[in-house]
């Protein structure tokens, strides 16, 4: 026994090392442009203005380079330096209990501040306490708080705090477009949606799915709404956590067995596109739509039909601008995607890009869809009913922000868990 | 194989524990080693097979000089080593064990070696189920285990150090037999042991070592008076029995029936007065040791009623039997009775009634040093006891025990003692009987202890138990007929 | 025994150098300064005060549940169910503080409350662990680990459930509690002197607990030899389960300090690996008290200092990490080759 203990210590170890050694022990950050070197100018009759130096800061939740939420956020730094003379950024990533035990990210961002920081950016729900606290300890700090809520006036957590903005962009519409996209391929009308945890905000997200599935298999495939199976089932976290989660890639196969052939994720993971293309793989036609990066398609570009993303960049660099020009003003912003072009990386704030599994009719039939939304439709409205069968909008009603941002229960036609 | 030792240095600390030793041992010879506890024998034993490095010094086998680096260097060239105490044995299966330490192939051949394994058990008349588990059997059959699987994996030179003092008596002449068959073939026989008679039946050849140090060699006939003389430094005189005059019941046991695994004890009912010693003899594993156990309180009788002192403490925890006054000592002492790591103060500190919560170290240590006196252990209060030598180890499981108890179990009390710590010991033992009143029962391999020593004798034989036998009138010849399943119808007429 | 205090000192030593080598010779293979990255988590922890209070917050609840894992390892038993018994003893002092939150007691006495319902959620914890191993006969290894998932799962189901806060259930925890029922900062840090006291006073208390009394003596005996400790008299299971709810008390104690002292709420990761630290820093001390202290505060350093690496240079963070395993494997390396070399 006591052999046995010995040898367990050893590969307890030997596992922290390697699961350490595993992330990228030190990776050099991307080559940034020199803040300080100004963009040679155009000939001026003046000497060329050295553009004020402008830090901010940026907190991620995760990794930056995570293929995911995180490094969305790290890019979209990087965005800001390049677009904003003068611009430098200074960040810290995982930023988390876990992965630092005993900090919190209000400490975190004061770190940044001493390195010069005079805008900090949060970029996760997990930081919604610290960057209040944080904002109200630092009034001469701007603060961003991407996802939260606290400085909506309309809002349930309303906190007034002149020196904080909270910026999110409408994710809704890229779900209605990966339900558009997975309605207009389902071969037997059924598609599921791999949830996270359950949330007002995941709740909106996945019936904003399914309101563009509804959409697009009744108006362009011109079938029954009450033939479309939209099933929704909930892992209970963002990522799988053995034990503790249902396992995500289980859920998946499960889905892909039983006849829902489009699996949507709604998880921070890729498992939708792992198993879709395993089950592709042996001969089975089976889709799935990620979810989060615009590069998520990549690991199962055959079975991919598009991935809605989050493109922070411009947002920022408003804001950020304001900051340093001093116009700055506490806001709420829900922000919309650029209806001209919803992929343009300096417009808009969500995108969709296809995949290359979609086919051309299908990704036809998309775009009408979405230059329907950019013409004014609006799938928030009534007659909806909640999934209890209670009524949610009347008919002809439309949903305020409000309504949408705290959807109390999935809607109806939609089988899964509300709570 | 020749073996020979030169000029062999070896320290613990201030221990100077082998002493320029120079030995040479022709092949083919049985090679005694004689020596009180402490003496030095096992670290020679050890430094020639591997276990450990001597400080300077040099071994030669067959005349060329060698450098053993490892037990499992020793055994390539040809040396293995029975131990005194059979070291760590992890719930492996005899086969399995049997196999360990076999040069080859990842996959070992299991189905050959379990016949190879028979065999050789056969041989020796060694009955152990390769299937069984290691940490079930007795130190008696571990021990048997590692004479099978050094001769398997080819020793030629084969170091017993203390084997005999497990094994029963007809065991101890087949092993004999075996030996001089071996020694006969060229094999080197070297046989670390304290009893005499052993030494003088089986040895061509006998090294006597004292403090470290090679005081003497003697050549067949022994003169054991000469030979007691070189191990002590001073002439022993041998006791005689004491018998006492028993008192008041302490033990008592109805209809007693008792199994485990492998046997069944059926209907004991046996009264131990207090002031008696009861000798336990059999062969190992004939069931004296289960019972011994049962009068411990560590095996549950299945049927009939146990009392001690008049208090029913039938089917209660060793705990109780324990508040009642009872001791035992088990005979694996490093894996059950002593604590490896915790020094000999600390032992004692356990081992004695508490008195509030923190530990007096001063009064600890007096007490260390007082018991350390009493029982003449080599050894200091900070000695962790696996450092002590065999002897030593025994002495001190032995000076674990309180004052006053009312009944003393012992699984081979000198098991590993010398000759005069063994006559000590018993002096020690018997205080106990005639002072305090204690009972004693206890099991030896060594018939001539048990009759020796003891009052009553009860004979153990595949689970049968003989009535106690008055050992007055009890001849060793007798009871080694009796252990061995011979001549029970007399005794029960 | 001849020079053998300095010699174990010299591989100790050794095998810490050997650590800083390994982990230099990693930065080097990813073209990274070594000289720089140490410096830079040097002046991240101990280079001024307010960085220095940070390593504190930290080292507490580390410590706290470093004393814990003595008395386990003491008692030869893996505690690794420790990281479950931090969250419960959160979850317990959660639950107190939102029992008594609006209730008219003194802030004071409602924080005792806490902490001791803290202490409580450990032990219970870590007695299931126990009652797993005695009654059960599960090993306290495998029973841990299912009961640390078990405690997670919990914990985020009453974050995002039960106690999810009002409007949207967050990521952030339950709703922070109000100033009053903090424990008292040190002024401009957010280090609480009184949590800093309980943990030095725990590693204390255990120090003299395993080096002074009957308590800590047959302890280990129980750990070295439980046959032998129960014939020498000692109730060996009853006292592996004593072990495992006294782990569990200093487990759920680091819990409650992170409720009361640092996060102010519960959060999802609130054990924050700290119980999977705490049995590097056990290992690496070889189990003596003595030690604890010193080196949980140069673990927590480490932690702290490490975040300067990101951010200063571009590096990532693990290397804290790294460095942290190395040691402990360099050290337990060097003590098995100290053995082989003693013993010979
Ligand atoms: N590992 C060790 N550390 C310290 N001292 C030791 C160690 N091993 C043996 N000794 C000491 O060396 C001396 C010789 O011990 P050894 O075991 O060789 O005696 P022995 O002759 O085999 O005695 P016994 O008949 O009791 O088995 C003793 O004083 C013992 O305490
Ligand atoms: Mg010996």
């Amino acid at each position: 026994m006591r052999h046995l203990t010995k040898l367990f210590s050893v590969l307890l170890l030997a596992a922290v090392l390697l699961s350490a050694c595993g992330a990228p022990a030190a990776t050099e950050a991307p080559a940034q442009p020199a803040a300080t070197e100004a963009p040679a100018q155009p000939a001026a009759t003046e000497a060329p203005a050295q553009p004020a130096e402008f830090v901010f800061g940026l907190l991620m939740v995760g990794p930056y380079n995570d293929h995911g939420w995180s490094q969305a956020h790290y890019e979209a730094g990087l965005y800001v330096e390049k677009n904003v003379p003068g611009a430098k950024m200074v960040y810290a990533d995982k930023v988390n209990p876990a992965d630092r035990p005993g900090t919190t990210p209000a400490q975190l961002a004061e770190d940044l501040v001493s390195k010069g920081a005079k805008l900090v950016i949060f970029n996760s729900d997990d930081m919604k306490d610290s960057a209040t606290e944080f904002a109200k300890a630092h009034s001469d700090v701007y603060v961003i708080m991407a996802s939260g809520d606290q400085v909506w006036k309309d809002g349930k957590a309303y906190t007034e705090m002149a020196n904080m903005t909270n910026i999110m962009g409408k994710m809704e519409y890229g779900k209605m477009m990966a339900g558009c996209a997975a309605a207009l391929t389902t071969q037997t009308g059924q598609i599921g949606f791999l949830g996270p945890l359950i949330n007002d905000e995941t709740r909106r997200l996945a019936a904003s799915a399914y309101l563009g599935a509804r959409y697009c298999w009744t108006n362009y495939a011109g079938k029954n709404a009450a033939d479309l199976k939209f099933k929704v089932t909930w892992i209970g976290f963002w990522f799988n956590i053995p034990g503790v989660t249902s396992d995500p890639t289980q859920v998946a196969d499960e889905f892909f067995n039983s006849g829902y052939d489009v699996v949507i994720s709604g998880i921070d993971t890729t498992e939708a596109v792992t198993e879709a293309k395993k089950f592709a793989g042996e001969g089975k036609k089976v889709w799935a739509l990620p979810y989060d990066y615009i590069g998520a398609c990549e690991e199962g570009k055959e079975i991919c039909l598009g991935v809605p993303f989050f493109n922070w960049g411009p947002a920022y660099v408003t804001a950020i601008k304001s900051a340093a020009d001093g116009s700055w003003t506490s806001q709420f912003l829900w922000n919309d995607p650029d209806w001209a072009n919803i992929n343009n990386p300096d417009s808009s704030a969500v995108g969709f890009q296809k995949g290359a599994a979609l086919s051309a009719d299908a990704a036809a039939n998309l775009d009408k869809f979405i230059g329907e939304l950019a013409g004014g439709l609006n799938l928030w409205k009534g007659p909806l009913k909640l999934q209890d069968g209670t009524e949610y909008l009347k008919d002809g009603e439309v949903a305020t922000d409000f309504q949408v941002w705290y959807l109390p229960k999935l809607v109806e036609g939609m089988d899964g868990a509300s709570e | 194989m020749q073996v020979e030792l030169r000029h062999i240095h070896k320290h613990f600390g201030a221990v100077h524990a082998s002493n320029d030793i120079n030995l040479t041992i022709p092949a083919g010879s049985i090679q005694g080693i004689l020596g009180e506890n402490g003496a030095g024998k096992s670290t020679l034993m050890k430094a020639l097979s591997g276990f450990i490095f001597a400080d300077s010094g040099e071994i030669l086998l067959d005349g060329k000089p060698v450098h053993i680096a490892s037990p499992a260097d020793a055994i390539n060239h040809g040396v293995g080593m029975l131990h005194q105490d059979p070291l760590d044995f992890p719930p492996m299966k005899v086969i399995d064990n049997f196999i360990l330490g076999r040069n080859g192939g990842l996959f070992p051949d299991r189905r050959t070696a379990a016949k190879e394994f028979k065999e050789l058990a056969v041989q020796f008349d060694f009955s152990i189920d390769p299937d069984a588990y290691v940490d079930m059997l007795t130190v008696g059959e571990r021990q048997q285990l590692e004479i099978l699987r050094l001769l398997w994996l080819g020793a030629r030179a084969l170091i017993l150090d203390e084997p005999t003092t497990g094994i029963s008596l007809p065991q101890k002449e087949k092993l004999f037999a075996t030996l001089k068959k071996l020694a006969a073939q060229g094999m080197t026989i070297i046989f670390v042991s304290h009893k005499l008679e052993d030494v003088e039946f089986l040895c061509n050849r006998v090294a006597v070592l004292r403090q470290g140090q090679l005081v003497g060699e003697m050549l067949p006939p022994f003169n054991v008076d000469k030979l007691v003389e070189m191990m002590f430094g001073k002439v022993v005189s041998f006791g005689g029995r004491y018998p006492l005059t028993p008192g008041a019941s302490t033990l008592h046991l109805e209809h007693i029936s008792l199994e485990d695994v492998r046997l069944q004890i059926r209907d004991v009912t046996l009264d131990v007065r207090a002031g008696e010693v009861i000798g336990l003899a059999g062969m190992e594993g004939s069931g004296q040791a289960t019972f011994l156990q049962a009068c411990a309180g560590l095996v549950r009788p299945v049927a009939g009623k146990l009392s001690i002192k008049g208090a029913d403490v039938t089917g209660q925890t060793h705990h109780v039997f324990k508040h009642k006054g009872v001791a035992y000592l088990p005979a694996a002492r490093l894996e059950q009775g002593l604590v490896p790591g915790l020094s000999l103060t600390e032992h004692f500190v356990l081992a004695e009634e508490t008195h509030g919560i923190f530990i007096n170290r001063d009064q600890a240590i007096r007490l260390a040093q007082d018991r350390i006196k009493t029982f003449n252990i080599k050894g200091t209060p900070v000695s962790t006891v696996e450092s002590l030598s065999g002897g030593n180890q025994q002495r001190a499981l032995l000076a674990l025990l309180r004052t006053p108890l009312s009944l003393i179990l012992l699984e081979h009390p000198t098991r590993g003692l010398d000759i005069e710590s063994t006559m000590y010991i018993w002096s020690k033992l018997k205080e106990r009987c005639a002072q305090d009143g204690a009972a004693i029962i206890f099991i030896s391999a060594d018939l001539d202890e048990v009759l020796q020593y003891s009052d009553r004798v009860l004979v153990f034989f595949t689970g049968k138990v003989s009535s106690p036998l008055d050992a007055e009138k009890v001849t060793v010849e007798q009871l080694g007929q009796l252990i061995g399943g011979k001549g029970w119808e007399a005794i029960h007429a | 025994m001849r020079n053998n205090k300095w010699f174990n000192l010299g591989v100790q030593l050794a095998a810490v150098i050997l650590a800083l080598l390994f982990v230099t010779v990693i930065l080097l293979l990813v073209k990274a300064p070594p000289l720089a990255a140490f410096q830079n988590i040097m002046i991240g922890s101990v280079g001024s005060w307010a960085k220095f209070s940070d390593v504190l917050i930290s080292f507490v609840p580390l410590l706290l549940v470093t004393s814990g894992l003595l008395v386990t390892f003491a008692a030869g038993l893996w505690n690794i169910g420790i990281e479950g018994q931090i969250t419960l003893g959160a979850i317990f002092a959660t639950w107190m503080m939102r029992t008594l939150q609006d209730s008219t007691l003194p802030p004071a006495l409602i924080i005792i409350l806490t902490i001791l319902a803290g202490m409580f959620g450990g032990a219970i914890w870590a007695a299931l662990a126990g009652a797993l191993k005695t009654f059960g006969g599960v090993n306290e290894i495998f029973g841990g680990l299912g009961l640390n998932f078990v405690a997670t799962a919990l914990n985020i189901w009453l974050i995002f459930g039960p106690w999810k806060r009002p409007g949207v259930a967050s990521m952030s925890g339950t709703v922070p509690f109000d100033v009053k029922l903090w424990l008292p900062m040190i002024p401009d840090t957010r280090l609480s002197a009184w949590a800093l006291g309980i943990a030095i006073v725990g590693i204390i208390v255990t120090y003299f607990l395993l080096q002074g009394t009957y308590f800590g003596l047959r302890l280990k005996a129980v750990g070295k030899n439980t046959h032998a400790a129960y014939l020498l008299g000692i109730p060996t299971w009853q006292y592996m389960m004593v072990s495992f709810a006294l782990c569990g008390v200093f487990a759920g104690l680091a819990g409650a300090m992170q409720v009361t002292a640092v996060y102010h709420r519960l959060i999802p990761s609130i054990s924050s690996g700290y119980g999977y630290l705490g049995l590097m820093v056990a290992m690496l001390v070889n189990y003596q008290a003595a030690w604890a202290a010193p080196v949980a505060l140069f673990f927590a350093a480490l932690n702290i200092g490490s975040i300067q690496l990101p951010v200063v240079l571009k590096l990532d963070s693990t290397l804290a990490g790294v460095l942290q395993g190395a040691l402990v494997l360099f050290v337990l390396l060097a003590d098995g080759v100290r053995q082989r070399f003693v013993k010979k």
